[in-house]
């Protein structure tokens, strides 16, 4: 469901601050726009303890398999990457869907390795936003259907006082994948 | 003409004990068993593990799997440094890693792990037949 408790604004406020502890960078030079990779250097550690420090935030996982993982995973061999390690047209068609306007430089023949550049912090706060909208109807501890939040952050359970318990990313993903291939047979 | 990629990396040992005590269950999200036994053994673990951890993002950045964000540990867990003691460690790809460097052609693979104070540094070379392989399909996992 929907989850109207953390706002957009909460995410990308708890984004910055997270990179902003991880690079030693000052907040304000960290846009929606801004590339991790490009515009704030982040190095592979630092993107690790970026997601880390997210997830306990949240208290979310977030997708530890990038997407064109999962549609090799589900659609088969080749079909996200070619054998040079260029997307395909079907997998930039898929990060289009996926991505949007975060992602404008996004072409098919682009080798792999070029979309962390592409990857913005706009991005990041939708990554988030996907897990937080997946909350359940109700409570995993005691089947209560009845969510509070405090602080903007967490959501707990108004009866028995646990934390909501989020699906993981790589599981969103791919109901996400199967959704968008029924609606537009892709692949 | 055979193909070669090579990658390279360098970790602060510093900033990986860091990220390593700030988040329970990072070693066994990167590392296997059999890795986190190797260097849980040695006196100084963060040293041996900062090395291993270079070697997988040098591979990484060889296979050209550098995906970042949306799948934050894509391939760390596909990669396994092997060989101990005093033998030359060697490269094992699974998944993900084991698919693309099918499909790339490699048909050989080195890693080198160095370390000297607070750093730890490794490179990785991929040997690849010559391509394009058309019409032949990549062996799967
Ligand atoms: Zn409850």
């Amino acid at each position: 469901m929907k989850n109207e408790f953390i706002t957009d604004e909460r995410i990308f406020q708890e984004l910055k601050k997270a990179i902003a502890e991880t690079l030693r960078v000052d907040e304000d030079v960290i846009r929606r726009d801004s590339s991790l990779v490009n515009d704030l250097d982040a190095e592979s550690l630092d993107f690790l303890d970026i997601n880390y420090r997210l997830e306990q935030v949240f208290g979310i996982k977030m997708a530890r398999h990038f997407v064109l993982e999962h549609v090799e995973e589900m659609f088969g061999e080749g079909s996200a990457v070619n054998e040079d390690g260029l997307l395909t047209e079907k997998a930039v068609e898929l990060l289009k869907i996926r991505f949007g306007d975060q992602m404008p430089r996004l072409e098919a023949g682009m080798d792999m390795d070029e979309v962390p550049a592409l990857i913005t912090i706009g991005s990041l706060v939708e990554g988030i936003r996907d897990i937080l909208d997946a909350l359940p109807e109700k409570c995993t501890h005691c089947g209560a259907a009845q969510w509070t939040c405090e602080d903007g952050l967490r959501v707990k359970c108004a009866s028995c006082g646990e934390y909501a318990v989020y699906p993981n990313g790589d599981d969103l993903i791919q109901e996400w994948l199967k959704k968008i291939q029924e609606e537009r047979s892709i692949f | 003409m055979m193909r070669i990629f090579q990658g390279m990396d360098l970790v602060s040992v510093a900033g990986f004990e860091r990220v390593w005590e700030r988040h329970e269950g990072f070693t066994e999200d990167i590392f296997s068993p059999l890795e986190r036994a190797h260097c849980m053994s040695r006196k100084n673990p963060a040293i041996h593990f900062a090395g291993r951890f270079a070697a997988k993002e040098a591979a990484i950045k060889a296979l050209g799997l550098r995906a970042g964000a949306s799948g934050f540990l894509s391939g760390f867990g596909d990669i396994e440094v092997r060989g101990q003691g005093g033998g030359k460690p060697v490269l094992h790809f699974r998944g993900w890693a084991a698919r693309m460097a099918a499909r790339r052609g490699i048909v050989q693979k080195t890693v080198s792990i160095t370390h000297s104070g607070n750093y730890a540094a490794a490179t990785v070379i991929l040997l690849a037949e010559p391509g394009p392989r058309q019409g032949r399909e990549p062996k799967r996992q």
